[in-house]
């Protein structure tokens, strides 16, 4: 379980996240939806400490950090927890596919040479790569770096993996590839937090949607409680603007 | 003056230079050490904004860029020892060598944290956030994502400072070393072909910043291995990469001699 408790974040007197609480079950593929700038990457940035929050708890599996009180050794145990899908990949670019997916199985987690390979081996086959392990990140298309980015993550056996608009640099015709990988991953029951754009794959994969505006959390519910039966008026509002032919079918 | 030229001259003066090629080669070894060395210490302060050692650091360097090396090497001889005294340590007695290198060394570092800070600025920080989001330690990101990169882009750059340094020593004969360029003089001198001796000089520089130079092209293609690419359709991120690497190497490369940018 994923328990973030009273994240509040501010960029020197702006603030972007105001005491958020958030539950994700074990299991769970929770979307985020929201308009630019309502704070969806600084909610994932302070999930994996990438940004520290001002004030606030989280609770990853059964790690438990107190955003007043971490130190350097508490918040390299909580990147272990998780693990990110960047929105513009941010593979090591002197690395192959395979060095990228081994590396942290090798530098962080400490595995042998032999069984870091053969785990990002399969890892690589299961995204559709298997036939790129010794292509660098410049031989790759955007969707193939995306899906070793997705590798990297699952390597890690993360408690939960956040995604961070991991289609929307994409050019059209390979979103769907990666997608596809999204699902299929999320059908083995792997916990995600996504932020995303896309309202279809929120529809289908989505146990949960949470829609925030203004560094709050508005309204959160199934994706059919959200998209058809929304109860706020900023939730309408946005649904009404990112997908218009909603309206049918209220 | 001197006496009429002959060519003959000019092979007989190469194996007399070539034998005080090594301390040349000393001179530029032991600054390049000292170099890198400073080199990290003057970029880090500036890397991470550390407030008052950053000024310093910026200070530091324009200093050594904004002076003429000859006369580096006469503040430092001449004050070194001078400043050292304050602190009741006599150096006055250290080898002139000592002087030179520490000179030169300063002097090359001055030069390589602009190398280094501009590298490390351009290798993009998203990569080091997929570091640490695997969970490594900023070590480790810094060792295995970050510096591997930086050195690639540095390289190309470095090589040029090490040719640099390479003929600035021909100045420390000015403090009475006899490396090559003192030598060259000195034959000079005594049998007045002034012209042949310099032919032999330059020719020897020459070669060995050839050499030099090839060196390093083998160990940039190394360090930029990632960067081939066997489709045509992903080569834009190349191009760009190449872009930003000249703005990069143009702005370290026109301050040798420049002033702080
Ligand atoms: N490093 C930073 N320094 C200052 N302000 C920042 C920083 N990062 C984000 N912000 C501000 O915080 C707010 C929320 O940004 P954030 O990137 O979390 O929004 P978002 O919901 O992900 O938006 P988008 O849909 O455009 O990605 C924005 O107003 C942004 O300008
Ligand atoms: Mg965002």
């Amino acid at each position: 379980m994923i328990q973030l408790t009273n994240i509040t974040k501010s960029f020197g007197r702006h603030q972007v996240l105001n005491k958020i609480d958030l539950t994700v079950q074990k299991g769970e593929v929770v979307v985020i939806l929201g308009p630019s700038g309502s704070g969806k990457t600084t909610l994932l940035r302070c999930v994996n400490y990438l940004e520290k929050p001002n004030d606030g708890e989280i609770l990853i599996g059964d790690y438990r950090l107190n955003c007043k009180h971490a130190s350097k050794k508490d918040i390299y145990q909580l990147r272990q927890k998780s693990a990110m899908v960047f929105q513009q990949y941010n593979l090591f670019k002197h690395k192959t596919a395979l060095e990228n997916v081994m590396e942290g199985l090798v530098v962080v987690k400490k595995l042998s040479k032999e069984e870091a390979k053969t785990r990002s081996i399969a890892l690589l086959e299961k995204v559709g790569l298997g036939s790129k392990l010794d292509a660098y990140p410049s031989q790759l298309s955007g969707g193939q770096q995306q899906r070793v980015g997705i590798a990297r993550a699952l390597a890690l056996e993360p408690e939960v993996i956040l995604f961070d608009e991991p289609t929307s640099a994409l050019d059209p015709e390979l979103v769907g590839e990666v997608l596809a990988v999204i699902r299929k991953i999320a059908k083995e029951g792997i916990t995600m937090i996504v932020v995303t754009h896309e309202m279809g794959f929120a529809r289908d994969v989505a146990n949960h949607v949470v829609f925030m505006d203004g560094g709050v959390i508005v309204e959160e519910g199934t994706p059919v409680e959200l998209f058809n039966n929304p109860q706020e008026e900023r939730t309408k509002q946005f649904l009404k603007r990112i997908t218009p032919e909603l309206n049918y079918s209220i | 003056m001197g006496a009429p030229f002959d060519i003959t001259y000019v092979f007989g003066y190469l194996p007399k230079l070539l034998s005080t090629l090594g301390m040349t080669l000393l001179i530029v070894g032991g600054s390049l050490l000292v170099g890198i060395v400073v080199g990290f210490l003057i970029a880090l302060p500036r890397l991470y904004r550390i407030p008052m050692l950053n000024t310093l650091a910026r200070i530091y360097v324009s200093f050594f860029r904004g002076t003429p090396i000859l006369i580096q090497l006469f503040l430092f001889y001449y004050g070194l020892p001078e400043i050292l005294k304050l602190a009741h340590l006599d150096i006055s007695k250290a080898p002139v060598l000592v002087f030179v290198i520490i000179t030169y060394g300063l002097h090359t570092g001055a030069f390589m944290s602009e190398t280094i800070r501009a590298s490390v600025t351009a290798v993009d920080r998203g990569q080091v956030e997929a570091a640490y989001a695997v969970g490594m330690t900023s070590y480790q990101a810094f060792t295995r994502i970050m510096l591997p990169q930086a050195m690639a882009i540095a390289v190309p750059v470095f090589s040029n400072l090490v040719i640099a340094l390479l003929k600035d020593t021909s100045l420390a004969f000015s403090l009475g070393v006899m490396e090559m360029t003192g030598k060259a003089q000195t034959l000079g001198s005594l049998t007045q072909h002034f012209i042949e001796a310099y032919i032999s000089l330059a020719l020897i520089y020459l070669v060995v910043s050839m050499t030099l130079e090839k060196l390093l092209l083998i160990a940039e293609r190394r360090l930029l291995r990632h960067e081939e690419t066997d489709s045509t359709g992903h080569r834009r991120f190349r191009l760009e990469q190449k872009s930003s690497y000249r703005r990069m190497v143009a702005s370290v490369d026109a301050g040798k001699g420049g002033t702080e940018v």
